[in-house]
Order: structure tokens, then sequence, then C-alpha cells
């Protein structure tokens, strides 16, 4: 039986790098602005894109949900979730910035706390995109490969009955 | 023992083993979705008693004397314009330096046209600038300014806290500037001062400002100052390469939208 690419010891590095690189800079990105949560509901006003009504509960709510998933990712707890979630903001803020670029709307992204209109937004669209995905590519291979070392899903849930019949495998490979 | 016994020994220690990790990832899964809800609840609840501590002990719903119907601005020279001519609004936060310079540029423009009714002048405060420059004097100026409104001094309170803004943005506004020199500066003397004094130790007027922030927010006015003529937003770079002739002949000609 072949070794699947999830069960591979680089793949499984890659997501610890992966889970740490995205989860550290969504920490980062949420800590900086939950102290200020009005300052944070201006800058997603200041994208014009979701309807007004909804700005304020947006911007309290998404600076701890970026903490909350940067830990998960940080801790491997819940990793292939997390990854998923982590890679869905990142999606989001990507659809964010190419809007306000295509509108002509030149803002501050908002993406580390500040935000709202600024002069020379725009050069920094590019730059914020193509940040945003690499971040975006973290999300999508922990969502894909789960299974990392230093995980606390290792150890708070133990394998599941596929994945330990793949390690079962992977054992009997190394043997033979 | 028999073969299937232990077959059978083996498959109900799975399905505990399985049982009790659906129970772990249930409880682990229950607290993260916690920790979310406690951690949004905890800001908002953080930021209302900031708020509190700030600026709104009374939470007033008054209103000054010349505030627009929709509670959005203040209008300059109410009574004084006829009905038909151009509604220009501006929207100004007190602590933005570009805000002073406008003022520079076209105040005593708007306030001889306001003063002759050739147009129907409104100021919307905005209040944004607290949350970039973490302080909480641009409420508190518009807070004062609201008050001076009551004081039948709008206009020229106004002018007094641009010409006092201090040089550097984010210093803000002491209170004794706001309380003393700029009431003097715009003439509140004698018993107008302590009523207007009292508005503003009171923060009478801090809901009426935070409520034209936020309808200018809705009105999709990010950036101060705005200029808006019959509800159509002015592009700045123009508006700042303008002659006060030709600022004028925009406000007078600038069609609305609707």
């Amino acid at each position: 039986m072949p070794r699947t690419l999830a069960t591979r010891t680089w793949v499984r590095w890659t997501t610890f790098a992966a889970r740490q690189i995205l989860g550290i800079v969504l920490i980062i990105a949420g800590a900086l602005k939950i102290p200020w949560p009005e300052a944070s509901v201006q800058a997603v006003r200041a994208y014009q894109l979701l309807p007004f009504d909804i700005t304020r509960p947006v911007g309290y709510a998404l600076p701890v949900i970026e903490v909350v998933i940067g830990l998960l990712l940080v801790l491997g707890l819940f990793t292939r979730i997390a990854g998923w979630l982590g890679g869905l903001t990142m999606l989001a803020f990507i659809i964010g910035i190419s809007w306000v670029w295509a509108h002509g709307i030149s803002i501050d992204c908002g993406c580390f706390g500040g935000g709202g209109e600024t002069e020379n937004g725009i050069a920094q669209y590019p730059w914020d995109i193509a940040r945003d995905v690499g971040l975006l590519a973290c999300g999508v291979w922990a969502g894909l490969f789960p299974r990392s070392p230093l995980a606390l899903d290792n150890w708070l849930f133990g394998p599941s009955d596929t994945e330990a019949d793949a390690d079962h495998d992977e054992l009997e490979e190394s043997r033979a | 023992m028999t073969q299937s016994r232990r077959e059978a020994l083996r498959r109900q220690q799975q399905a505990q083993a399985r049982a009790k990790r659906f129970q772990r990832i249930i409880i682990v899964g229950a607290i993260v979705l916690a920790v979310v809800v406690v951690g949004v609840f905890g800001t908002i609840f953080v930021s209302q008693l900031n708020r509190g501590n700030t600026a709104d002990p009374g939470t007033s719903a008054a209103v000054p004397v010349n505030a627009t119907a929709d509670r959005d601005g203040i209008t300059v020279n109410p009574g004084k314009f006829a009905a038909g001519v151009p509604k220009v609004e501006i929207f100004v936060d007190y602590q933005c330096p570009i805000c002073k310079q406008f003022e520079g540029m076209f105040g005593a423009t708007l306030d001889e046209m306001a003063g002759k009714g050739e147009i129907q002048l409104i100021y919307r405060t905005m209040t944004f600038l607290d949350n970039n420059l973490k302080n909480d004097s641009s409420l508190k100026a518009g807070v004062a300014a609201a008050c001076a409104d009551n004081s039948g001094k709008y206009s020229a309170y106004h002018n007094a806290i641009f010409a006092g803004q201090p040089a550097t943005e984010g210093t803000g506004y002491t209170t004794q500037q706001l309380r003393v020199d700029f009431a003097g500066t715009a003439g509140i003397t004698g018993a107008a001062l302590s009523t207007f004094q009292q508005c503003y130790d009171n923060r009478v007027t801090s809901g009426f400002v935070q409520g034209t922030n936020e309808a200018a927010a809705k009105d999709q006015v990010n950036s101060t100052p705005t200029v808006m003529v019959n509800g159509t937003k002015l592009d700045n770079n123009k508006v700042f390469q303008s002659s006060v002739d030709v600022f004028k002949q925009t406000l007078l000609t600038t069609k609305g939208n609707g």
C-alpha cells in the first residue's frame, strides 16, 4: 500500500510551519485591534463593502475571532477546522482589498490596526494581497494536511481510526 | 477465550475509545466557542465602560437648539436662508489639521454666504480621529461646540476651536481651552458662560455628537473635511485647488443627487 502524502514527514513539518506562520500573524493582527474596537469598526466601514448595520458587530467580533483562530493554529488544536477558517478570513481580506482597489478607494487596509482613508493606500494593495495570498496558502495547507508534530490534537484526541490505520501501515512499511 | 469473544471485546473497547474521544472533542470545542463569546462580549463591555468614563456620564438625549431634523448636524444659519438654496454640509473633525486648513481657506466665505442666506450651511461633526489618535478630544470639542449652539454662539465657537487647534495632531484640547478660552473667544460671557460650562461639564450633548458621527459614517463619509452640496460629495482635490470665487460658484451650481 503506497504511503499517502499526508503521512510523509516533510508534509507534517510543513503543516507545522504553516500553522505557526498563519497563527502568529493572526494573533498579532487581532491583539493589536482588540483594545480599540471602535477603530476596528471604522476600518471595516472604510471598505464600504458590508451593509452599514453589520459593520459594528463585525468590527467588534473580527479581532477576537482572529486571535482565537490564531491560538488554535499555534497550539495545533482543531487544526483542520482552524486551517480552513484561517484561510477563509484571508480570502475575505483579499476580496475586501480587491474591492477597494477596483473601486479606487484609497484606504489603509487596517490589517494590523489603524485603517480608514489615506493618501496613497492604493500603492500598498498589491503587497497586502500578496501577503494575504501567502497566508491563505498556509491555511489551505493546514486544512488539507492537518496532522503535524507538536500539536495538541495529537495527545488530546489521539489518532482517529483511519489515521491510526494509516500510521499502522506506515509502521509496517518501514519495517518491510 | 474463543476467537469471536476476543473480537467482540476488541470492538467494545474500540467503541468505548471512540465515545471518549468524541466526548473530549465536544468538551474542548465548547471551551473554544465559550472563549470566542466571552472575548466578543468582553470587548463590548470594556469599550462601553471606557466610553462611560471619558465622556458619557449622563447618556443624555439632549439635542442642541439648531440641530437638523435628522439630528445629524447643526444648522449654522437657521431661518436666514430661503427655500431652494443649496444645502451645504461640511463634515469636520475638530482634531483634523486639514479641516483647519480648509477652515482657513473657506471658513469666512462659508460664514458670509450663510449670513446672506445664499446657502443653507450645516456642520456635521465627526469624532473618528479619537479612534485614530487614541484620545477623546474630538468628542469633547464636538460636545462643547454643541453646547455653544445652545448659547447661540455655535459658529463663533466652531471658529475658535480651529483657531486654537494644537500644532501637533493628537495633542488634543485641554479642559481649560474648551470650558474657558474658546468660550471667551466666541463671546460667551456672564450667565450664558455658566450655562455653557454646565452643559459641557455634564456632557449633555455627547449622545448627539456620537449620533452625528454615526450618521456621517452611514452616509459613507470616512474622512474630513468633506463638503457635500445637495447630497453630492465634492472632490477634495478640486476643492483645495479652488480660489474663493471658484469655490463659491461650485457651491451654488453643484447639482444634487436627489
